[in-house]
Order: structure tokens, then C-alpha cells, then sequence
């Protein structure tokens, strides 16, 4: 029976500390990139220079750097916040992954407002106006699976899941018919298109010499800021710690859980359609791929990063760098397209999760450990 | 050469991570013997048991089977050596027949549920002596018949070696007293049996020989009769230890806490509390007593207004509390602490630090936004000095906490709160002895301080010691309050399975009612 003695051992691990887990992270997202160089070796691709070209996203040696990095802050903000805003859910361990169809009302709301007022309104309120509108939009088709969820226990995973298609199909609805009363669509254009927004529902920049900084660049550092202190030192951010935990202590503390719920799934709802609205607004025009994935790239950085805000300003600046450096370094080879990020991005996670298993627990070769003995 | 073991470990060291959970034990059970396996809570008494059922692998050491060394890798290695365990919590399948929860482990049963398994499972039952129905279904089956099910389980599958993990933590004493009765006749048989307790009185009652083990080391095995309760408890715990636990008797207040004709559901909408009368004084501990699930849960959820009420009343100092929110009872300073079996369910947010979960009931009660975790801090730091609380920081994750040190923080956070009323359900579940000795303690201090106790609680013994009345709770009936001093354990043992009903003992009055009630105080004097 000695021969079955199986090769290795799990054996838990002590509390890893912080340093030992960053250490962990670090050297699994190399080792995804390790394995992406075979992939793109494989493809006859130079990994080197790609990924150099991916770090540097090619604002070195561009005639318009600034443009580079314009667009790099319009990827990376909606992201940002929707991941934040996830986060703020997860936190609560309410399984939010309608960030898709929360980022689309938000947009559809703003857009809403743009194509109404954005003729009468001056720029800084109307902006203002369409980035409340798409807070509200999103924050209420959120608030309506929390509703669901404390009245009748539904689940509200499937719920919001559902709620992403409704939502892509609704603002397709629009994309798609050509009448007289669609007022989003250009009336000039004979197949049905979105049309432009007028110029003041146009995200205001912050003219820095040649580079224009957007504004929602610096809102979304002010809510991660805001998040932090909200999470970890106000009652609300200590009540979603508790109901999060355990909802039966919630209640035995005499917490309003259902209340709780409500009130955070409209806070992180509401964020995501904010953040639809700021793309809304960055980009100028509506369209049915708005959303750039992010309610679900969202989750993949809100759990990369434990929940954690920190975390979280660092994995989705890391992936959206995969993003933009992809799409830009795969303008020079023909065999690789931005997809490829996509699948960095996934060998990441998958590295990570296993890295993660790592810090808690190690491996034993059966023989040495008779030896220790 | 002398009798050759059943099962011998040695030198067996297991760790998780850092913690040393066994470290070098040796044992070993003849044949025909009954070994008790005694040790507080964390020494490491059920790490070691697992080890010989196959679900942990030591790290070191060996195990022999009749002298023949062996490696346990799965439950179904210890199976087929002839290994088998009734765990604490038993395993089985709640929709499934008795026959069912044999035949489903089985390798020589094949894939197919045959006809004649009911009576082969029925005959080999008779053959053991045990009184099994094979066609009941788990779910109808009280804890005694699910433990008695285990035990023909293992026997079914030819265990040699039976590991008991404290079988009589949910029997009654009757119900002890038969197992013990199935547990001398196996020995009679030749079967090796490794009981794990903390029970010094069945230690001695049951067993040949005494195994001890002390935060994971091997201290000694002792042979029964030559030792005593003094010498075991000293062996455990590492140093003399008072056994004894006081009753003060303080100056009793009028009730604080009055129950009448109280009837509660429980989740699935059954009757748990059904018309039940009774108060708690200032001053006084009052004990529960039942068998699992009569109604204890039941009942201390609808003091802390977790639970709603049916029909009847709840009046505190003279106040009805009931409908109110569990905020408002909370105000009203009723405290309620329940350690439910996982230990963490109610009344603590695991993954939080300590100083977050002493703010858990007050961290609304500061002005502002922000949650005063400074406060939180200063008073997590006095309740670990003052309870002795083990723990790295006040910002440990109390999840990280051990059991004895989790229930000192809830019970420690209650107290602080300075309530008037103090419900409290099991607050040494799980508990060694000198953390049981502090809660006691607590407890006492409390009492003194004129706050009235309501104790749900398991162990009869302590009961009797530490109560100054014990109302018997069965399905949801109550059989009567009895005076601690007054009764035994066999009353109390009876009253619990219902077969004994005291509760109209006294006909001058009715059961549970105060002579000096302040219910209708004001308006109509009571009768």
C-alpha cells in the first residue's frame, strides 16, 4: 500500500503577508505574458517588440502623442468606474453582473437628455444633466433586481444577466428604426444611424498645451477616493461590510437589510450608468457597442483585485493597457488583432487564481517531508 | 509477548500551516476494549481521529493494524481495513430510508436498490442487538435513532474499529444510558471502540482505559479504575483545577422579563413555542432545558424581536415588547447571544476584526457619518484584557479567532452593553473546561449585578450548578421550572422527552405566572 502514497502533499500555508501576495500577482502576470510570447511566436510575431509596442502604446515616435493618451483615459474611465461600482456590490455579495445593461441605460438616458436639450442647455449644465440622467437610468434598472431580490428572494444573478440583453436590445430598438418620431437617429442619413450629439452635450476636456484632459478623468479619482473613505470608514460602508458577511448578524444588530441592499445596488447601479453617460458623452454619438465590454471586464478587475480600491485603479489601468496596446500594436501585424488582449486578459486571471491558491497553500513532495521528520 | 493491538499510532504529528495540531501522540486500543479519548477543545482529539479514517493523511508517524503498519489514504481505505466512525455530525441522507443511507456506501450492493435490502439491513440490526426500522426515512428520525443508524452503518460495513466523536453531546440521559449499553455489549463482541469526550463522568462511567491529549500533545493513557475526575481534569488542563461551580445568592428583583401564553412558528411554519408562560427575574439565572430543536431557538429569536410572534405577550419591566423592532428591544437593554453549531451564524460578522464587531450594535449610535472605530478599538482592548481574550490584535479577522476566543468577544460585547436582560444560548458550546469556568464566571458577576439570565444551554450537570431554576422545554411545551437544588438529572432527563410533565405541580397557581407580575399593572389587578 506504500506505493500508493500519492506524489505531493497540499499543505495550508500560514496568512500570506501583503508583500508575499503583491510578489504572487507580479509574477503571474509575467507568466501570462510568458505565455502569450509562445502564443505569438507560434504566429511568427517578435514577442519583444509586441509588447513593447503594447507598453508603450505607441505614443512614442506618434506625430500626435497626446492623442494616444486621450483615448487611452476614454477606455480606461468607464472601466474604472464600473469596476468601483461593482466592486461596491460584490462587497455586499450581491452578484451584480448586469454592468452591461446598466452601462447601456446610462448611456440611453444621457443620450436621451443630449439629443433633447443639448440645443437649448449650456455645455456645463447640460453635461451635468446627462451624467444625472444616466446615474438615474442605470441606478434604476439596478435597483429594480435589488427590489426584486429583498421582496421575493429572487436571484439576482440571473436577473441581472437578463437585464443585460433586454437593455441591448432596446437601445438596438432605436439604433434600428427609421421613423419620425426617433429623434436619435440622423435624419440625414438614409440608413437608420445614430446621429451626433450637439456640441454641448460633448464631455468637457481641460485644454493642458496641446492635451485635452477629460473631465470624467478626474471624477472617477474623485469617486475612488470617495468609494475608499465610503467603504471603509462611514456607517453605510460598515453596515455592506456586515450585511455582506453575514445578513443574519446584520439583522440581529437591528440593521435594515433590505434597505441596505436597495440603497447600495442604486449606489453601484447608478455609478455604471454614470459611467455610461461619460462615454456617451466622451464619444459624442450612441451606438450599440458603447459599452466596450465593460460590465464584464469590470468583474474580471474587481475580482483580480479583491474588491479592494487600490486593487482595483491597478488592474483596470493594467487591463485597459492590454486593451489600448493591443489594438494599437496590432495595427503593425497583420496576424494579431485587439482579441488578443482578450485572451492576455484571460490567461491573467486564470494565473492569478492559480497564484492564489499559492499563497495559501504549498505543495510537499511526500519524500522530503519524511525526511524532515 | 502481551495481546496484540487492534490499532496502534505512532508518533503521528500533523500541521496546519504553522499550527501544530498533533504533535508525536501515540495510541493505541486492544481489541474488546473501550478507549476514552479526553482533551479540551483544540487539543486535537478529532485531527487525530480523522487521521485514522482516512480524511487527513499525518505527517509524520505510522499506523498499525494488528501490528501490520498500513496507509490510510481515503474514508474508503479505513473502510476496507475495517475502520469506522460516527462523526459528530452524522452523515447521512435526510430523504433517504435507513436501509437506503447503509446501501448507498456499500461496494458489494452493486448499482441497483434491490427489494430484499430492507430485510438483510433489518436482520443484520437484529443480529447486533440494535431496534431499527429500515424503511424510515432519516428525516423522521429522532437524533438517537440517526446516531443508532451510524453506528449499524459502520457495524454493517464490518468495522472492527469503531471511533465515536462525542456521541452523547445531543442525547438525553436516558438516551446516553442505552448508547453506553450498545457501546459495552460491542466490546463484549471483541470490537476495539475509541470514544472522544469531554465528559468526565462518562469517561469514568464507560471506559478501560483514558487516553489524554493537551493542545495537540500526547500527555498520557491511564488505565480507568486507577484514576480519578481531580487527576483527569489535571492531566487536560495542565494544572489544578476548581471544579466547582458557584451559585451566589443575590436579592431578587420583580421580574424584569415576562412571557405569557407565548406561541411562536418556526421557518417551516410549525408550532416551536406553544403557549408558554414564564419570567425572569433580576438577579437570577433561569435555565432552558430540551432536547434539540424543542423551541430554545425559537424562543430566543422572539426576545430579540428577530422573530415574530404569533399570539401572546412579552412584557419587559412592565412594557410590551412585542412587534417591537429588534432595535427598540435591543434599546430597552434585553441582550441576546446565541451560539449557534457553527459558532459564527449569529451575532458576529466573521471575516470583520474584533473592533468591528464590538461596534456592531452601536456604530449608529455616534453623531455624523463616520464609523468611531476609536471608541471600537478602546473597548475591544479592555474586553481582551479583561476576558483574556487570545488574539494577535483587535484587528483580527474574529474568523481567525479560535471558538473559546470568538464566544468571549460576542459574550464580552453583550456585556459591555450593560443590559438588564441576558439571553444567552449555549455561550459555552464547544468551550474546554477553564474557558467554561470564565463564562460561568461572567455569567455570575452579571447575575449580581441584578441582570436576569435566561440560559439555554446543553450540559445538565452544569445546569444544575450554575442555574437557580431550570424550565424544561419539550416540543415546544414547557414540563416545568423546577429549583435547580431540588432536582436531578434524571427528572430533568425525563421531563425533556416529555414523559414527565410538572408544569402544574402547583394548583394555587398557574404555571410560569409571577405572583407579583407586573402584567396589567395600573389597570385590572391579576386574580
Amino acid at each position: 500500500m506504500k506505493s500508493r502514497q500519492p506524489l505531493f502533499h497540499v499543505v495550508k500555508r500560514d496568512q500570506a503577508g501583503p508583500g508575499r501576495q503583491l510578489a504572487a500577482y507580479v509574477a503571474a502576470v509575467v507568466l501570462a505574458l510568458a505565455v502569450g510570447a509562445v502564443l505569438l511566436l507560434i504566429q511568427g510575431v517578435e514577442p519583444f517588440t509586441f509588447y513593447r509596442q503594447l507598453i508603450t502604446m505607441g505614443i512614442p515616435g506618434s506625430r500626435y502623442p497626446w492623442r494616444s493618451v486621450e483615448n487611452f483615459i476614454k477606455l480606461f474611465v468607464p472601466l474604472l468606474i464600473t469596476s468601483l461600482a461593482l466592486a461596491l456590490a460584490f462587497k455586499m455579495r450581491f452578484w451584480n453582473i448586469g454592468g452591461e445593461g446598466q452601462f447601456i441605460m446610462g448611456a440611453f438616458w444621457a443620450g436621451f437628455a443630449a439629443m433633447q436639450l443639448g440645443e437649448t442647455l449650456p455645455r456645463p449644465l447640460m453635461v451635468l444633466v446627462m451624467a444625472l440622467c444616466g446615474a438615474l437610468g442605470g441606478g434604476l434598472y439596478g435597483v429594480f433586481v435589488a427590489a426584486l431580490k429583498v421582496k421575493w428572494g429572487t436571484n439576482e444573478t440571473l436577473l441581472t444577466l437578463m437585464l443585460n440583453y433586454v437593455a441591448l436590445y432596446f437601445l438596438q430598438y432605436f439604433a434600428e428604426t427609421k421613423t419620425d418620431w426617433n429623434f436619435f437617429l440622423d435624419p440625414g442619413s438614409a440608413r437608420p444611424k445614430f446621429a451626433k450629439f450637439p456640441a454641448n452635450a460633448q464631455m468637457i476636456t481641460i485644454s493642458i498645451g496641446p492635451f485635452n484632459l477629460n473631465l470624467s478623468l478626474i471624477i472617477a479619482v474623485g469617486l475612488c477616493v470617495l468609494l475608499y473613505i465610503y467603504l471603509n470608514y462611514t456607517k453605510r460602508g460598515y453596515e455592506i461590510a456586515v450585511v455582506g458577511d453575514s445578513p443574519n448578524t446584520a439583522r440581529y444588530a437591528g440593521m435594515k437589510v433590505g434597505r441596505i441592499v436597495i440603497r447600495t445596488i442604486f449606489l453601484s447601479a447608478a455609478l455604471i450608468g454614470l459611467a455610461g453617460a461619460f462615454q456617451a458623452s466622451s464619444a459624442g454619438v450612441l451606438s450599440t457597442s458603447i459599452t466596450n465590454d465593460v460590465g464584464w471586464t469590470g468583474v474580471v478587475v474587481a475580482w483580480l483585485a479583491k474588491l479592494n480600491t487600490v486593487g482595483i485603479v491597478a488592474a483596470s489601468l493594467l487591463i485597459t493597457v492590454l486593451q489600448y496596446g493591443c489594438q494599437t500594436a496590432s495595427t503593425t501585424y497583420p496576424s494579431i488583432d485587439a482579441n488578443f488582449a482578450n485572451l492576455l486578459q484571460g490567461v491573467i486571471l486564470f494565473i492569478v487564481l492559480a497564484a492564489d491558491f499559492f499563497t495559501r497553500f504549498k505543495l510537499v513532495p511526500r519524500g522530503r517531508r519524511e525526511a524532515v521528520k | 509477548m502481551e495481546q496484540q493491538y487492534a490499532i496502534e499510532m505512532r508518533g503521528i504529528c500533523k500541521s496546519f500551516g504553522s499550527v501544530a495540531a498533533n504533535k508525536n501522540v501515540n495510541l493505541n486500543v486492544r481489541p474488546g476494549e473501550i478507549l476514552a479519548l479526553l482533551g479540551e477543545n483544540g487539543s486535537g482529539k478529532t485531527t487525530l481521529m480523522n487521521m485514522l479514517s482516512g480524511i487527513y493523511k499525518p505527517d509524520s508517524g505510522a499506523i498499525l493494524l494488528d501490528g501490520r503498519e498500513v496507509a490510510i489514504n481515503s474514508p474508503e481505505d479505513a473502510k476496507r481495513l475495517g475502520i469506522g466512525m460516527v462523526h459528530q455530525h452524522f452523515k447521512l441522507v435526510d430523504v433517504f430510508t435507513a436501509a437506503d443511507n447503509i446501501w448507498l456506501g456499500d461496494e458489494k450492493s452493486g448499482q441497483v436498490l434491490k427489494k430484499e435490502r430492507y430485510g438483510v439491513i433489518g436482520d443484520m440490526a437484529r443480529k447486533f442487538g440494535f431496534d431499527i426500522d429500515p424503511r424510515k426515512k432519516v428525516y423522521n428520525m429522532s437524533v438517537s435513532e440517526k446516531q443508532t443508524l451510524e453506528i449499524v452503518k459502520v457495524l454493517y460495513y464490518g468495522a472492527k474499529i469503531i471511533i465515536l466523536d462525542e456521541p452523547t453531546a445531543v442525547l438525553t440521559v436516558q438516551e446516553t444510558a442505552k448508547l453506553f449499553d450498545v457501546l459495552r455489549r460491542m466490546r463484549a463482541e471483541g470490537h476495539a471502540i475509541i470514544i472522544i469526550t469531554h465528559k468526565l463522568n462518562e469517561v469514568m462511567e464507560i471506559s478501560d482505559r483514558v487516553a489524554i491529549l493537551r493542545k495537540g500533545e500526547y500527555i498520557t493513557t491511564v488505565d480507568t479504575p486507577s484514576t480519578n475526575g481531580q487527576q483527569l481534569t489535571e492531566f487536560m488542563v495542565g494544572r489544578k483545577v476548581e471544579l466547582n461551580i458557584d451559585r451566589p445568592v443575590v436579592d431578587k428583583t420583580r421580574p424584569l422579563l415576562e412571557i405569557r401564553e407565548l406561541t411562536i412558528r418556526n421557518d417551516e411554519g410549525a408550532v416551536a413555542i406553544d403557549k408558554v408562560n414564564f419570567y425572569i427575574r433580576g438577579g437570577e439565572i433561569l435555565g432552558v432545558a430540551g432536547i434539540a430543536g424543542c423551541g430554545q431557538k425559537e424562543l430566543c429569536e422572539a426576545i430579540a424581536g428577530l422573530r415574530p410572534i404569533e399570539s401572546g405577550m412579552m412584557i419587559h419591566k412592565g412594557d410590551n415588547i412585542v412587534g417591537l423592532p429588534p432595535k427598540a428591544i435591543l434599546e430597552k437593554g434585553i441582550s441576546m447571544s446565541f451560539i449557534p453549531e457553527d459558532r459564527l451564524g449569529m451575532g458576529l460578522a466573521p471575516s470583520m476584526s474584533v473592533t468591528d464587531n464590538m461596534l456592531l450594535k452601536k456604530y449608529d449610535q455616534v453623531r455624523g457619518p463616520f464609523v468611531d472605530r476609536r471608541t471600537g478599538r478602546a473597548e475591544a482592548k479592555q474586553v481582551i484584557s479583561e476576558l483574556e481574550i487570545v488574539t494577535p490584535s483587535t484587528e483580527t479577522p474574529v474568523r481567525r479567532l479560535s471558538g473559546g476566543n470568538v464566544q468571549k468577544v460576542l459574550l464580552g460585547r453583550e456585556i459591555k452593553a450593560g443590559p438588564n436582560v441576558i439571553v444567552t444560548a449555549y455561550p459555552v458550546r464547544g468551550l474546554d473546561i477553564n474557558s467554561s469556568y470564565a463564562i460561568y464566571d461572567i455569567l455570575n458577576r452579571q447575575k449580581k449585578d441584578g441582570v436576569g439570565i435566561l440560559f439555554v444551554g446543553e450540559d445538565l450537570d452544569v445546569m444544575i450548578d450554575l442555574c437557580d431554576k431550570i424550565m424544561v422545554l419539550c416540543h415546544g411545551r414547557i414540563m416545568g421550572v423546577v429549583h435547580a437544588h431540588k432536582t436531578s438529572k434524571e427528572e430533568l432527563g425525563l421531563m425533556m422527552t416529555g414523559a414527565l410533565d410538572l408544569s402544574n405541580k402547583y394548583e394555587d397557581k398557574p404555571a410560569g405566572i409571577a405572583k407579583d407580575s407586573r402584567i396589567g399593572e395600573g389597570e385590572e389587578e391579576e386574580a
